[in-house]
């Protein structure tokens, strides 16, 4: 058990490394498709924490989650994508600051 | 004869069902309605005479005949006659009135080319209904709700010529001040029921009985419930309250506004109000319950006073008018002052008697006005008349007799009732309450200026030269108009002699009728004048006292007193008023006349107290509900809608923001678990 | 299954003439409305029901089914009518037939709409009146709202909006605050009560069962519970200070919303009043006596006045709806049998006469397109039958004798003066009914103004005769009032039966 030398602390320091990175992506840039792969960063922070706890109590149901994830991370870049296509129709531009009608 | 009774109903339901035929036929009958109403009231006249005959002979009825509300309530409310001396002469003196007033609308309304006739039909119909259930109900609350029919009847009628603005404004005013007094008789009503749980009027059961056995130390009676007064106290408050739907009806002081205005009204209608039906309604509910206020000494005071001052108020006003109706408003104001002053002062009889010669010489006065403002083409100043009596035979001698009645001349009807009212003021005055004495005296003095103003009114209007082009060639009148003055006028003469007390007190001959009349009927009703004076001498202390030699010394300068001061009113007014062109005498009076002419500025309170007063309350209320209620209504919407638009304002549109919001928020969230945890 | 019957056909008519076209809609609704009449008649013919339906009493017409379960506690079915709800039936379905009749001048477009809707209200109308289960009773209670949203909001006057939106708004708080305060009544009778059904809760109630809900013990949480459901009531009702919604909606509404608003909407109120506040919580009401007779005064007197200052006949007609409403209310707390029974007899007199008068208004409003008091003058003259009946329904307003408005006034008088509940009850009573000049006042002076002297109509329509479909809901509803001011016998035996029990614990009047 090479893996179990690894304390629990450093999956669920790297993940909130990661998530973190996602939150700063997010909240600093404007393009799209940035926001995109930050959320895919976020997306994946949480997977490893999914992962880790599920070896660490020996339990297959993080895993699952984890491939339930995936999948959904996938439907999410097609949707995102689709929505981005749109809004660089309408707006000339992915900025997403730019799209603020929707608010009222 | 008892049977008769079993048709009493019918003299009210007679006009009632006139009503109806001049409202939904009127316009196809011949006489629009006319004809409908005096053979009803004819037929109630007739009624009306056998059931006086039939109490005369000595049967009285008192039944109760529909159950208005019954069942499982704390007091049944019902509807019902009493045929009594009392209601039975009324119910003739109303349902006469009421016939020839008929008659003479022919005359007046439809030979004039009036329009609306089955309307005017229809109310006169309606009113003398209403006046006959009011008559011969036999409790309080069958009597206030017939008493507010003939305040409508009364709204409609003086109201009739509506495409005027005057008419319909005084009959408003009419209504409200009534209405008014009408409030405090339905709190008495209320009052009267849920203290005794009964309003009726006779018999042992009747309230004034059972406030009898209350009041009276003797007899243990069931507790009432006097809402924590004493008895005699609350008995006062009930007696004063029913007393101001009295005094609005019957026009006393300070409700006395509204009947100047009513004339307004056409001419018969004035007749009727003022000689039978709405004013008459007020004293005669005080007879009708006079077995409960004669147990109240206090109101008794004060109905004395209100009536003494309230015929000599009147008089003053009735010296200065120019136009013949208003001269005999005031006169009637005056004359139910008196009724009121003899009913006040124990003279239950002499009140009834006085009530009765009014209503004959008053009707005959205002029918007698009206043929000669249709001779004068309904022109109403006297001083555009004068020499009328040369054009005018019937009306004039008619008029004269109802003149000489109203002013108290021997041996005319109005000396005979009037004196009386006064004899029994004074003796009762003298006879232990020398507070009544103040209340005789106003009356007395009132005699002089009644004598005063109706000659004046004889001389302006009939005598003289003709001082307009009209009152040179009066417009003629046919019989429908001189057949009611005939037989008024001949009434008005003679009626006096139904009770000449003073004959019978010189003489010692039963001559009076009246008094034995309405002393009469069965002991068990409680509604004879001798238990009425008993009464008022065992609770409101009245006795007999008389001034030197007695009682016949007493009679005599009372009834020399009134008869000469009549005499000097009707000289004096005979000395300045005769004569071929006479003057304008009362200018002379200067600041008096134009205070008298204004009516000492009654009316101009009042209108300040409804326009002044209540429109502007309202008037502010209006802006304070708007203002300040529906603006904290609109507020609570105006500040949801604001606050709504504030915080909509964190809704950027821009995800970033959401982000950091979402992030910041949960950065919260764990410093709260962190701090509420214990963590650190 | 009479109650189902008629809500039944008056829903299937309400959906028949809504989808029928405009020009038939008007014969059609009437049609339509006529067998609920008729079936509402017989029931009061054939009405065998006695005391109280939420006292023990025998109730008439009842359905029972179980509907729903909500955790331990049973939602059902329960239909029933008793001396009090049987005539504000029949009240409605007069008002609705007549309304409907009314309506064929004012209502020029989307007719079956229009009539699709008033036959949708009479049916929620009846459900209120006749459900006897809270819930069930609730779902009518808000349904009335949507119909009259509608009928305000889109064929109303020039601020029609602005009025629908406070009158649904206004009630509909109002009936949230209701709504818990009986929940709370509910929760507090804990497990002395299975169902939400109000003979249930109010006997257990009247038994003394309430416990704590809570830190609150069980009389706090009855008067807390009394205040909230009067303070939804009362916005119904309306009393003052939360009457400020009734101008706006009656001076919008179109004429034959405002006859139901005012004839039936108005004595949902006063009604749920008297079944829920005065009927389950007498106790509380005997404490809360004083400031519930000051508003009623408060609401004769102020209602009144406001009359006097307005110059809108509708509006007139409006705030003195308010003014007797107080009365309604004044009867109420007496606990008397002819204090709580004149207050139901108002209701329904108040029914009629208000109806009357809104018809009125409305005819008026038709020919001459305007309701200013100061546009005309002397319309006695071109519209004498109308006068004519507006004086009739100005005076029973006034309280004339041997109209309904009197018999029901002096009930609520007598009912009041002598009552043992209300301390000073005379002194109340006194004030209270210095009410009856002020509306002789308002009415009197508007009708002088309006109806009497020279001719004058600043608007200049043609004004042609009196049409049958407006005349014959007018004469109908002066017979009725007249009808019962005569014999008021008519329903007051049934109310009297059914009130002897609300007023028996107290021992008011008997």
């Amino acid at each position: 058990m090479v893996l179990g030398a690894v304390p629990a602390e450093y999956y669920l320091v790297l993940s909130a490394a990661v998530f973190c990175v996602g939150i700063f992506g997010i909240l600093t840039r404007e393009n799209a498709l940035i926001f995109l792969m930050s959320v895919e960063l976020m997306l994946n922070a949480a997977n490893i924490n999914l992962i880790a706890f599920a070896f660490y109590w020996g339990n297959l149901t993080g895993q699952v989650f984890g491939l339930f994830v995936m999948a959904l991370a996938a439907a999410e870049v097609a949707i995102g994508i689709g929505i981005i296509l749109v809004l660089y129709r309408n707006f000339d531009s992915v900025d997403v600051t730019e799209a603020t009608t929707l608010k009222w | 004869m008892a049977g008769v009774f079993a048709y009493a109903p019918a003299i009210a339901a007679l006009p009632f069902v006139s009503f109806v035929v001049a409202l939904l036929a009127g316009k196809y009958m011949p006489k629009k309605g006319a004809l409908a109403g005096i053979i009803a009231t004819a037929g109630s006249l007739g009624l009306s005479i056998a059931v006086l005959v039939t109490v005369f002979l000595g049967e009285t009825y008192n039944e109760t005949l529909y159950t208005f509300v019954g069942g499982d309530v704390p007091f049944e409310l019902t509807f019902g006659l009493l045929l009594d001396p009392l209601s039975a002469a009324m119910l003739v003196i109303v349902s006469l009135i009421a016939f020839l007033v008929h008659v003479f609308s022919l005359g007046y309304m439809n030979d004039e080319g009036e329009t609306g006739l089955p309307r005017y039909y229809a109310s006169l119909g309606l009113f003398t209904a209403s006046m006959l259930a009011f008559v011969f109900s036999d409790n309080l609350l069958m009597a206030f709700m017939f008493f507010e029919l003939v305040g409508l009847c009364s709204y409609l009628l003086i109201g009739f010529w509506f495409r005027r603005a005057g008419p319909p404004s005084a009959a408003k005013k009419a209504f409200l001040v009534t209405r008014f007094g009408d409030y405090f008789f339905l709190v008495g009503v209320v009052g009267v029921l849920t203290t005794f749980g009964t309003a009726q009027f006779a018999g042992e059961n009747g309230f004034p009985a059972l406030a009898e056995t209350v009041l009276n130390p003797e007899t243990t009676a069931d507790a009432v419930n006097t809402f924590g007064f004493e008895p005699a106290t609350w008995f006062a408050i009930l007696g004063l309250l029913v007393l101001g739907g009295v005094m609005g009806k019957s026009a006393q002081f300070p409700f006395h506004t509204w009947l100047p205005d009513a004339m307004e009204g056409p001419t018969p209608v004035s007749a009727l109000i003022h000689a039978a039906t709405m004013v008459a309604a007020g004293v005669f509910l005080v007879a009708r319950m006079y077995g409960f206020y004669a147990l109240l000494p206090t109101v008794l005071a004060v109905i004395a006073f209100v009536g003494g001052f309230t015929a000599l108020f009147a008089a003053t006003m009735g010296v200065v008018k120019n136009e013949i109706k208003q001269v005999l408003a005031y006169s009637t104001i005056s004359q139910y002052g008196y009724i009121m002053l003899a009913l006040g002062t124990g003279g239950y009889v002499a009140a009834f008697f006085h009530l009765t010669t009014h209503a004959v010489f008053k009707a005959l006065l205002f029918l007698g006005a009206g043929s000669v403002i249709i001779a004068m083409h309904h022109n109403e100043n006297m001083w555009d008349m004068g020499g009328l009596k040369d054009h005018m035979r019937v009306t004039y001698l008619a008029f004269l007799s109802g003149s000489l009645a109203l002013a108290g001349i021997f041996p005319f009807s109005g000396f005979w009732s009037k004196d009386e009212v006064l004899y029994e003021a004074l003796v009762h005055g003298l006879g232990g309450s020398p507070l009544l004495l103040g209340a005789y005296a106003m009356g007395l003095a009132a005699v002089f200026l009644t004598g005063f103003y109706t000659i004046r009114m004889v001389l302006l209007t009939f005598h003289g030269e003709a001082r307009s082009d009209t009152a040179e060639d009066p417009h003629g009148v046919r019989w429908n108009v001189k057949f009611p003055l005939a037989v008024l006028g001949i009434l008005a003469a003679v009626i006096g002699f139904l009770n000449p007390l003073p004959i019978k007190k010189l003489t010692g001959l039963e001559v009076d009728f009246l008094h034995q009349f309405l002393d009469s009927g069965p002991e068990a009703l409680l509604t004879s004048s001798h238990h009425y004076s008993g009464l008022t001498h065992d609770y409101a202390g009245y006795s007999v006292g008389t001034i030197g030699g007695g009682e016949i010394v007493t009679l005599l300068a009372g009834a020399g007193a009134s008869l000469g001061l009549a005499l000097l009113g009707a000289g004096l007014a005979f000395a300045l008023y005769r004569g071929a062109e006479p003057t304008r005498h009362t200018e002379k009076l200067g600041g008096l006349q134009t205070l008298l002419m204004h009516n000492y500025y009654q009316d101009e309170y009042q209108v300040w107290l409804a326009e002044g007063l209540t429109l502007r309350l309202s008037g502010a209320a209006d802006t304070f509900d708007q203002g300040v209620i529906d603006g904290v209504v609109n507020g609570v919407s105006s500040v949801s809608l604001f606050s709504g638009d504030r915080l909509r304002r964190l809704q950027t549109g821009i995800v970033t923001n959401y982000a950091a919001l979402i992030v910041l928020s949960l950065l919260v969230l764990l410093g709260v678990f962190a701090a509420l945890g214990g963590w650190f | 299954m009479l109650i189902e019957a008629l809500i039944a056909l008056c829903l299937l008519g309400a959906a028949v003439v809504f989808v029928a076209p405009n020009r038939f809609a008007h014969k059609l609704a009437v049609g339509f409305s006529l067998p609920p009449l008729a079936i509402s008649l017989y029931m009061y013919l054939a009405f065998d029901g006695s005391g109280n339906a939420l006292l023990g009493g025998d109730i008439a017409y009842e359905t029972f089914a179980q509907w729903l379960q909500l955790g331990s506690y049973t939602v059902n079915y329960h239909m029933g009518l008793d001396g009090i709800s049987l005539p504000l039936v029949v009240l409605s379905t007069i008002l609705t037939t007549l309304a409907i009749l009314s309506a064929w001048t004012p209502i020029d477009e989307r007719q079956s709409q229009f009539y699709g809707l008033m036959l949708f209200l009479e049916a929620s109308l009846i459900g209120v009146f006749g459900a006897l289960d809270f819930l069930l009773w609730f779902v009518f209670w808000e349904a009335v709202l949507i119909p009259m949203y509608f009928l305000i909001g889109v064929w109303g006057g020039p601020r029609r909006k602005y009025a629908a939106i406070k009158f649904f708004v206004y009630t509909n708080i109002a009936s949230l605050v209701m709504f818990i305060g009986y929940f709370a009544l509910v929760f507090g009778l804990g497990d002395s009560v299975s169902s939400t059904g109000l003979p249930e809760i109010a006997q257990a109630l009247r038994a003394g069962q309430l416990g704590s809900l809570g830190i609150i013990g069980p009389d706090m949480l009855a008067l807390a519970a009394f205040v909230a459901m009067f303070l939804g009531f009362a916005v119904k009702v309306p009393v003052v200070p939360f009457h400020t919604w009734l101008p706006d909606a009656h001076v919008e509404a179109p004429t034959p919303a405002s006859v139901m608003l005012a004839g039936v909407l108005l004595k949902m109120g006063t009604y749920a009043l008297l079944r829920f506040n005065f009927t389950m919580l007498p106790g509380q009401a005997e404490i809360l006596a004083i400031p519930i007779a000051v508003i009623a005064v408060i609401s004769i007197i102020y209602g009144a006045m406001l009359a006097l200052a307005q110059s809108d006949l509708k509006r007139i007609v409006a705030y003195s709806s308010v003014s007797s409403m107080g009365y309604v209310i004044l009867g109420l707390i007496a606990y008397t049998v002819y204090g709580v029974g004149g207050a139901t007899f108002q209701m329904v007199a108040h029914g009629l006469i208000s109806g009357l008068l809104f018809m009125t208004v409305g005819v008026i409003y038709n020919t001459t397109h305007t309701r200013m008091v100061g546009d005309m003058a002397g319309m006695a003259e071109k519209m004498p039958v109308t006068a004519g009946v507006f004086v009739a329904g100005a005076f029973a307003y006034m309280g004339l004798p041997l109209m309904a408005g009197f018999a029901a006034e002096l009930f609520i008088f007598l009912g009041a003066f002598e009552s043992t509940v209300l301390p000073y009850a005379p002194l109340f009573t006194a004030v209270a009914m210095f009410g009856i000049v002020i509306v002789a006042g308002y009415l009197l002076w508007a009708m002088q103004r309006s109806l009497f002297g020279p001719f004058r109509l600043e608007t200049d329509y043609e004004i042609g005769p009196a049409a049958l479909h407006d005349v014959v809901p007018l004469v109908t509803l002066v017979l009725l009032i007249i009808l019962l001011g005569s014999a008021p016998m008519v329903f007051f035996e049934s109310i009297q039966d059914a009130t002897l029990d609300i007023v028996a614990t107290l021992g008011g009047g008997i």
